[in-house]
C-alpha cells in the first residue's frame, strides 16, 4: 500500500466511516471535562431558550432584553454542535434536507412542546438535566434518569400503538444532498477564524466565547461521527434489545465524572456548578415527561440538535417546538417563583464525601451496563410490538 | 469504524418498504413489522433516506437472524435489503 492509499484510508476512518459509539462515549467525556476546564459544564436547553427568548422579546412578549446569542456561553455551545455537526455531516456525504410525511412534522411539534416542559421541571434536558448532572456530582441527575427510563417506556408504547392505528403517508423532497466535501473544510477555518474574532472584542466575556464554540463544535463532530445518542442508549435495551450506545452513555457518565469532579475536590471549580434544586420530584417528573417525548420527537435535546445538522426537518421542528416552549414554560414557572420548589439542590460529595460519590457513579453506571450487557443476550426487557 | 456493505447487483425484492422522509427510529421498527409478512427466505427492500439506518439495520439483522444482503445508492434515498431468515 502507497503513502497516498493509506492516507486515504486513515482519512475514510476519520471522516467517512462512522465510529463505534464507545469511542463516541469516550471522547464526548473528554470535551465534557474541557467545557468544565474552560468555564462551565456543557449545557443544550440554555443556549435554544435563549433564542427562544429572542423570539418572544422581538414579538413584545417579554420585556427584559435576553443575552446576546454571540455572547452567551449556552448559545455558543449550539451553535458549535450545530457546526461541528454540519462539518461531520458535509465531509462524509450524509448531509441533505429529508423533509418527513406530515404526521411525523406533528409529532415532532407536540413531542418538543413535552420536551420543553419535561426540561423546565428537571432544570435542563438530558444532557443539563441528566449527563452532565451526575458528572457534577447532582444528585437530581440520578432521578432525572430514573424519569427517563419510566418515560421512554411509555413512549415506546406510544410509537407501537401509533404503528397499528396510522401511517405516515408519503415523504416530502430530499434535497441539497450533494454538497460537496470541500465546505466542511471552509467551515472549519470559518470556525476557527470565528474564535481569533472574539478575541479582539472588547465585550465582557468575549474572550470565553471561542471555547465555548470550539469545544461544542468538537463535541457536534463527536456526536454525528459516532451517531451517538443518549435516546437511543435509553430506548434500544427495550426495543431491540441493542445495548451499545446505552454503554457508550454509561461509560461516558464515569469519566466525566471523575474529570469534573476532581476540578471540583481540588476547588479549580466551584461545587455549585450543575447543581440545581431539581432534586426530587422536578427531576423525576421531569425526566418522565422528557423521555417519553424524546422517544416520539426521534432525538433529546443533543441528538435532535446534531440531526438539524444533517438536514432533518422532523428534527428541525423538534428543536424549535421544544425551544419556544421550554422559554415560556421557564418564563412562567420564574415569574411564580416555583424553580426553587421543583426539589432541592443535593451535591453528593456533601454527603457521601468524594470516595463515596464516585463509587455510587461509578456502580450506578456499571449495574445499568451490565443489565442492559444481559439483556442483550437475554431480550428479558425488550418490549414485544 | 464500520463499513457499508454494498449489495449484489441484480438483487430483486418481494416486498418494498417506503421509509423515505422517516427518521430513527420509525425505519427500523416499520422494518420490523413489514418483515412479518414476508416467507423465509423472502428478500425485503426498505427505501430510506435516514443515514442511521446504515447502523440499526444491519445491527438488528445481526440480532434477529435476518441476513443483511447491503445497501443500494439511489437518487435521494438509500435501498437496504434484508432476507427473512
Amino acid at each position: 500500500m502507497s503513502i497516498g492509499e493509506k492516507f486515504n484510508e486513515v482519512y475514510d476512518s476519520f471522516f467517512k466511516k462512522t465510529w463505534s459509539p464507545m469511542t463516541g462515549g469516550v471522547l464526548l467525556a473528554f470535551l465534557a471535562i474541557l467545557m468544565v476546564e474552560w468555564k462551565r459544564p456543557w449545557g443544550i436547553v440554555g443556549g435554544i431558550r435563549n433564542w427562544a427568548d429572542w423570539f418572544f422579546y422581538g414579538i413584545g412578549f417579554y420585556t427584559e432584553t435576553p443575552d446576546h446569542p454571540l455572547f452567551h456561553s449556552g448559545s455558543m455551545m449550539d451553535m458549535g454542535l450545530l457546526a461541528g455537526a454540519w462539518i461531520s455531516a458535509v465531509l462524509a456525504r450524509e448531509f441533505a434536507f429529508r423533509v418527513p410525511p406530515m404526521l411525523e412534522i406533528w409529532k415532532g411539534l407536540i413531542a418538543g412542546i413535552f420536551m420543553g416542559l419535561g426540561a423546565t421541571l428537571a432544570f435542563g434536558c438530558n444532557v443539563g438535566g441528566f449527563y452532565s448532572a451526575i458528572q457534577n456530582l447532582s444528585a437530581s441527575g440520578f432521578t432525572m434518569m430514573i424519569g427517563l427510563i419510566a418515560g421512554v417506556v411509555v413512549g415506546l408504547k406510544y410509537i407501537y400503538w401509533e404503528m397499528e392505528h396510522f401511517t405516515p403517508g408519503p415523504a416530502g423532497p430530499t434535497f441539497l444532498g450533494n454538497l460537496p466535501p470541500f465546505l466542511g473544510w471552509v467551515a472549519i477555518i470559518g470556525l476557527i477564524a470565528a474564535g481569533y474574532a472574539y478575541t479582539s472584542s472588547e465585550v465582557e466575556g468575549a474572550n470565553l466565547m471561542p471555547g465555548y464554540l470550539l469545544i461544542g463544535a468538537g463535541i457536534g463532530f463527536v456526536f454525528h461521527r459516532s451517531r451517538l445518542c443518549m435516546v437511543n442508549g435509553f430506548r434500544e435495551p427495550f426495543m431491540t434489545g441493542e445495548a451499545a450506545m446505552g454503554k457508550a452513555v454509561a461509560m461516558s457518565i464515569i469519566l466525566g465524572a471523575l474529570g469534573i469532579g476532581l476540578l471540583k475536590f481540588t476547588g479549580l471549580r466551584g461545587t455549585g456548578l450543575y447543581v440545581e434544586t431539581a432534586f426530587g420530584w422536578g427531576s423525576l417528573v421531569g425526566g418522565f415527561i422528557f423521555g417519553a417525548a424524546m422517544v416520539v420527537a426521534g432525538g433529546c435535546g443533543s441528538g435532535s440538535l446534531w440531526r438539524v445538522a444533517e438536514g432533518q426537518i422532523k428534527l428541525w421542528v423538534v428543536i424549535i417546538s421544544f425551544a419556544l416552549s421550554n422559554s415560556l414554560f421557564r418564563h412562567w414557572f420564574e415569574a411564580n417563583e416555583w424553580m426553587e420548589k421543583l426539589g432541592s439542590a443535593v451535591f453528593l460529595p456533601d454527603i457521601l464525601g468524594y470516595g463515596g460519590t464516585f463509587l455510587l457513579v461509578i456502580a450506578a453506571m456499571f449495574i445499568w451496563y451490565l443489565v442492559i450487557d444481559w439483556n442483550e443476550d437475554s431480550n428479558a426487557l425488550v418490549i414485544e410490538m | 469504524m464500520s463499513d457499508i456493505k454494498k449489495a449484489p447487483d441484480g438483487i430483486t425484492a418481494n416486498h418494498t418498504l417506503d421509509a423515505k422522509g422517516l427518521s430513527c427510529p420509525m425505519p427500523l421498527l416499520r422494518t420490523k413489522k413489514e418483515i412479518e409478512k414476508l416467507k423465509s427466505g423472502e428478500i425485503l427492500e426498505v427505501l430510506g433516506t435516514d443515514p442511521g439506518s446504515r447502523n440499526d439495520i444491519p445491527g438488528w439483522c445481526s440480532r434477529s437472524g435476518h441476513e443483511y444482503l447491503g445497501e443500494k445508492e439511489d437518487t435521494g434515498f438509500i435501498r437496504f435489503y434484508v432476507k427473512k431468515k
